[in-house]
């Protein structure tokens, strides 16, 4: 590669910054970012429509571990590690649904362990183990059971935030002012989920949030071509970096007549122009897309170097009419469900990244060079995104493997 | 008994069994135009499905016809993989009124993809991947020149799509 690029600095603001290419495919690199990263910080795990009732439950896995998010008999939502502490088995097995219905193995209003039948009510203390004296004698007594219980707050838009970590500090630290460009549409009046879908990727997650780090990727959708390449106000989105590796992208007014057979947006968000269109990335795995109708966000599930869980979350408002809510959906869909027109075009191109970085595949370099002032096409996020990992993980970007004479070409 | 009414009420259950394996035909080849002249004017489509995730029903893809023929002319512009979509369809039940010129079917189905290009033509090409499964249930319209699709419901069992479509059901 004959353009200027400095080896051993990543950003450096003069040189054009690359990242080695066994950051998206390395096995040790990814087990050092699940216990680095994915086990460290705050993570959004659902949203809180998806638990309206007291006892309503939902299940999912984070950073490999099994958790529960418990609606209390108290409305206050709880998050635990979804393992029964006796041996070790899944708790709740069923995506979501209610503690009101008993278990063949337990009663109602608990959860129960099929295996043993030891039962815990929704604040996650133990209230029943079947013979326990018998067996347990003194030596233990369910009153010293409990799952353990893991940092869990509602914010920005009525997401539930979780994090492994016993010990991280406030959500509010962590995010800082990231959502300050969104505060108003979020957190006016309450939002209510009306898609959901997920998609398992033969690639890195990195490469997902990478996409949704950067615009430059607009030339491979037609319809974004169209409504907004080609229009006023695009090449003028600003990308704003901020503290813990999150960054947003400001606002334009998307003309999506000028696609065959799209619409203008009729309804929109609190503060949020009808056709506006902006975006909050969070490091490291979820991005909040608000298209003037409908919020889409994306959240991440690692399974390896090569292999990522995106699910996708579309929200309006929860005062909405059956109609108004149709409308929002058939807006999303248009280019952001399974059958729309942007969201394939994504997918399949970082799955071509996937072959294209495949663990075991000779380290290469991958530009992130692009700048204009921090504008749409500016790959500012990328790199702000990777300065964080790096903080983090403690190894260059691209450099990752200092110890071997190995270097991306 | 009514011995004269029984064979015509077979042969438009038949009529419409063979609509729909038509349909599928015409969509495994791609030639969606044709696909669209077996529907009425007035046709619409929906793909739907239901979490058990969110516990909601839900609406994935919506179009009447004139949205249908803008997707259809759109997609030279769109980028996708170059995979085939073979549909396997079974007829469970068509309920007919002749009286009334209507129909309705249930048919079950499974569309399978065969990579082309999906993610590694040199080792995917040619394997056939299940993507999805679930039931069309469809209406008709019945006038002097045969049935017509007024309504299609493809309603997915499989809701891990990874990474999707273009393409109509």
């Amino acid at each position: 590669m004959t353009m200027l690029i400095e080896r051993m600095s990543y950003d450096n603001g003069e040189a054009i910054p690359y990242v080695d290419s066994r950051i998206y495919s390395d096995r040790g690199i990814f087990e050092e970012e699940v216990e680095k990263i994915w086990k460290k910080v705050w993570l959004v795990a659902v949203h809180e429509s998806e638990l309206p009732e007291p006892l309503d439950f939902r299940t999912m896995t984070l950073a490999r571990e099994p958790i529960v998010i418990v609606r209390g008999s108290d409305s206050k939502l709880r998050a635990f590690l979804n393992v029964c502490p006796h041996r070790g088995n899944l708790i709740l097995r069923q995506p979501s649904g209610s503690l009101t219905v008993g278990e063949p193995s337990g009663n109602a209003n608990h959860m129960t362990c099929m295996f043993h039948a030891w039962q815990f009510d929704c604040f996650g203390r133990c209230v029943d183990i079947p013979r326990a004296k018998a067996g347990y004698q003194d030596r233990l007594r369910k009153e010293d059971i409990a799952l353990k219980q893991l940092p869990c707050e509602v914010a920005h838009g009525g997401f539930v935030w979780v994090s492994l970590n016993t010990k991280v500090g406030p959500l509010s630290e962590y995010i800082g002012p990231a959502f300050d460009i969104m505060r108003e549409e979020l957190d006016t009046e309450p939002l209510t989920i009306f898609h959901y879908h997920k998609a398992i990727i033969p690639s890195n997650y990195k490469l997902w949030h990478d996409t949704n780090s950067e615009f430059y990727h607009d030339y491979m959708h037609y319809f974004n071509r169209a409504t907004s390449m080609q229009q006023k106000g695009y090449f003028e989105r600003q990308y704003t970096a901020f503290p813990n590796g999150h960054c947003t992208v400001g606002s334009m007014e998307v003309k999506y007549d000028a696609y065959q057979g799209a619409q203008d947006r009729v309804l929109s968000f609190p503060g949020m122009p009808r056709n506006g269109w902006k975006m909050v990335d969070l490091f490291p795995g979820a991005t909040y897309n608000i298209r003037g109708s409908s919020l889409r966000v994306d959240t991440m599930t690692p399974l390896g170097p090569d292999r990522v869980m995106i699910e996708f979350r579309g929200l309006g408002l929860k005062r909405d009419t059956p109609d108004e809510q149709a409308q929002r959906v058939r807006d999303h869909n248009t280019i952001w469900g399974p059958f729309g027109r942007n969201l394939h075009e994504d997918l399949l191109g970082i799955t071509g990244q996937g072959v294209g970085m495949q663990p075991g595949s000779t380290p290469r370099r991958i530009l992130h060079g692009r700048r204009e002032n921090n504008t749409i096409h500016d790959e500012i996020g990328m790199r702000h995104f990777y300065k964080e990992w790096e903080r983090r993980i403690g190894r260059s970007p691209n450099d990752p493997f200092p110890e071997t004479q190995t270097a991306a070409e | 008994m009514n011995v004269v009414a029984k064979p015509e009420l077979k042969s438009l259950d038949d009529t419409i069994r063979e609509t729909i394996y038509r349909a599928c035909l015409l969509l495994d080849d791609e030639k969606f135009m044709e696909w669209l002249a077996l529907c009425a004017p007035d046709f619409s489509y929906r793909i739907t499905t239901y979490s058990p995730e969110i516990r909601r029903p839900m609406t994935w893809y919506e179009q009447d016809v004139a949205g249908l023929k803008g997707m259809i002319e759109m997609l030279p512009k769109h980028n996708t993989d170059h995979g085939r979509l073979t549909r396997h369809v079974t007829v469970y039940a068509v309920d007919s009124d002749p009286a009334r010129g209507e129909a309705k079917a249930t048919s079950s189905f499974a569309c399978y993809r065969t990579m082309l290009d999906g993610i590694n033509s040199h080792i995917d090409s040619g394997e056939t991947q299940l993507f999805l499964i679930g039931k069309y249930y469809d209406r008709f319209r019945i006038d002097e020149h045969g049935p017509h699709f007024i309504e299609r419901n493809v309603f997915l069992d499989t809701r891990r799509l990874d990474k999707g479509s273009h393409y109509p059901i």
